[in-house]
């Protein structure tokens, strides 16, 4: 990270949460810079959502430090922090009108009452709810809450925009299609958005940079083909997608190479300060494996143990020897794929579509 | 969808059904409660009559008293006066206490809740006999008092518009408590928070968000309230005796002297005032908002 202090939005410096003798975030430092899409990404009880409170100030850190802009907020209390929230239900006050209910962190802010319509106008078109300023939010879909938790969350031009897992409350196409839009808009704004997610498609969809978060700690932080290509742990490699793991020990190092013996044969890595008997753990996509027929010299040996069809890919599982492995092919031909469960191929894939994990003691 | 002659031929039975199981609690409710509220309102229209339950003459007499008559109009402004007192007074002291218990964890709620109840298991009458024993020229106080030397001849304690007002007071927070508890431990606590990302601060996020949302509670507080301070006879007897006499104590009065027609103009009064007051409040705290219907 190279952005110099002025533009880093949101800054996390060593951030503890304990309740009790619980870590709920253990040590989470990062810094998102003006305009970028940060996620959070991890399963439930990961820490994410607690970050991202703790970010709006619902939650006070047990040590470090958090500063929005510059200005160290650690202990301000949430409404004088300058952020707005979309949150996961949406909370919009149902007892005010759609109107009123953008109005209100305008009202708040004591921006006079004809500047506030204005900008609540200007808020409803940017999320194309033009004629429901009137309606409550009872009378409206669930897609258009979300709009509307949205307009009031951007009405009040935040130093940042929090997003609870916004569109978990949504059905599956309107889900895609609201990612779609929320990136477009945060683009089109310019808005420094935290976005926390489960989902980690959706992560990979909408990001500038990820943090894939594990047991309250960050176990990789970077852009999402980074995240996805390059997992630096087996934690991962697992969330993100599907990996086949392979457990294997350095025979030796040759050239700079270090090469393994794995359950599937010997494999060549990448050998900086790499010794000699050292173990390993390699992963490789399933998508980046390729089937030869036996009589191919490329790969290693396997077996097909079943095979799912699913439409524009085909699930493999093989076996080579006591190693499980998964390979996805794409559904490129009618007849693309000849072979059958118990009949036995080779597995290859190019060399560098081998990862080696980080063997972090957790 | 895929089936909708199915669905209207059972509409009809359906509704024939509702119909029938209507009918039983509809006839008992026009036979004692509509029927004789007609008869009543019937029966204060005429005058008094010595021998039978009412004269032979129509007359509007009774209620042209009640809006003009001194006595009277004093004893309606009391009876306001005081529901206005116990109503204000349960709505500060509830709404303290429902919002200090609606955040536990929901056994330790419960077991507030159970406590307040407590006192509602003893009867109205011996708790009014337990304020006289307080406030009696022979009670407490005023015996710690003379024994103090804080006064010397015993305080008007008893039998005065403070004792009703107090004692009512005291019978009738739980009823606020328990509503506004309801109403504020059902609320989402995301509302607080989305109030306070949007920049209130917890007394406007109060103010804006959480007094409005909780205006169910307060409504059904207010009203169970206050129409059970316009009906409790017994306390207000008990502890205003013949001075601090409240609305229904006349009708009370009116029927010991056989004075029927009156009592059931009386009567018709306080129904009058009670609905008045109850659609007031409706007005006023407007709990339908919270449904997002205006």
């Amino acid at each position: 990270m190279s952005e110099s202090a002025a533009t880093i939005d949101v800054s996390l410096d060593r951030v503890r949460k304990s309740y009790g003798n619980v870590a709920a975030v253990k040590g989470v430092s990062l810094a998102i810079p003006r305009g970028s899409f940060f996620s959070l990404l991890g399963p439930s009880g990961c820490g994410k959502t607690t970050t991202l409170r703790i970010i709006a100030g619902f939650e006070l850190p047990s040590e470090g430090e958090v500063h929005i802009r510059g200005v160290r907020v650690t202990a301000v209390p949430p409404y004088k922090r300058d952020f707005a929230m979309v949150f996961q239900n949406f909370a919009l006050f149902p007892h005010l009108t759609v109107a009123e209910n953008v109005a209100f962190g305008l009202r708040m802010r004591r921006i006079p009452r004809a500047e506030r319509a204005e900008r609540v106008r200007q808020a409803l078109a940017l999320v194309k709810l033009d004629g429901f300023a009137v309606r409550y939010p009872k009378q409206l879909s669930g897609g258009q809450q979300q709009r509307v938790a949205l307009a009031r969350a951007i009405v009040v031009r935040p130093a940042v925009l929090l997003l609870d897992e916004p569109l978990g409350a949504l059905d599956k196409n309107l889900r895609e299609a609201m990612q779609v839009e929320l990136r477009a808009l945060q683009r089109q704004l310019g808005i420094t958005t935290v976005f926390v997610t489960h989902d980690q498609e959706e992560a990979l969809t909408m990001s500038d940079r990820i943090a894939v978060m594990n047991g309250g700690a960050i176990e990789q932080l970077g852009p999402p083909r980074e995240v996805y290509e390059r997992p630096a742990t087996e934690f991962v490699a697992t969330f993100l997608g599907a990996s086949n793991l392979l457990e294997g020990r350095i025979a030796a190092i040759e050239a700079g190479k270090a090469v393994v013996d794995t359950a599937v044969g010997r494999l060549v890595v990448a050998g900086e300060r790499r010794t000699a008997g050292e173990r390993l753990r390699l992963a490789v996509r399933p998508e980046r494996l390729r089937l030869h027929p036996p009589s191919s010299s490329q790969g290693f040996v396997a077996r097909i143990r079943e095979i799912v069809y699913r439409g524009a890919t085909v699930q493999v599982f093989l076996d080579c020897g006591k190693q499980p492995i998964l390979a996805f092919l794409q559904n490129a031909a009618p007849d693309s794929f000849p072979w059958g469960p118990g009949d036995e191929v080779r597995v290859g894939w190019e060399p560098e579509s081998l990862v080696v994990l980080d063997e972090r003691p957790r | 969808m895929a089936r909708p002659s199915l669905i209207s031929g059972a509409a009809i039975p359906r509704r024939l059904l509702a119909g029938a199981l209507l009918l039983p609690p509809l006839a008992l409710f026009l036979a004692f409660f509509v029927g004789p509220l007609v008869y009543l309102f019937w029966v204060s229209l005429h005058s008094a009559s010595q021998t039978a339950l009412y004269g032979h003459q129509l007359t509007l007499e009774h209620y042209a008293q009640a809006f003009t008559d001194p006595f009277y109009l004093l004893i309606i402004r009391r009876t306001l006066l005081a529901a206005g007192a116990i109503l204000g007074l349960c709505l500060v002291l509830g709404y303290a206490t429902a919002y200090l218990i609606a955040p536990l964890p929901p056994r330790r709620r419960l077991w507030f809740l159970l406590l307040l109840l407590f006192p509602l298991m003893v009867s109205n009458v011996v708790r009014a006999y337990g304020w006289i024993t307080i406030l009696g020229r022979q009670g407490v106080i005023n015996t710690l008092f003379r024994g103090l030397g804080i006064s010397d001849a015993p305080l008007p304690l008893l039998y005065s518009f403070g004792a009703v007002a107090f004692g009512l007071m005291t019978i009738l927070l739980p009823y606020m408590i328990i509503s506004i508890t309801n109403n504020l431990a059902a609320m989402e606590r995301q509302y607080h928070e989305a109030a306070q990302s949007l920049g209130a601060n917890p007394f406007r996020a109060f103010i804006h968000v959480i007094l409005p949302l909780s205006s169910p509670g307060i409504a059904s507080g207010m009203l169970l309230v206050f129409l059970l301070t316009m009906s409790a006879y017994v306390t207000a007897t008990l502890l205003g005796g013949p001075r601090a006499k409240i609305l229904v104590s006349l009708v009370y009065d009116s029927v010991t002297v056989f004075e029927w027609p009156r009592a059931a103009a009386l009567a018709f009064v306080l129904l009058l005032l009670a609905l008045a007051i109850a659609g007031l409040i409706l007005l006023v705290l407007r709990p339908g908002r919270v449904q997002g219907r205006g």
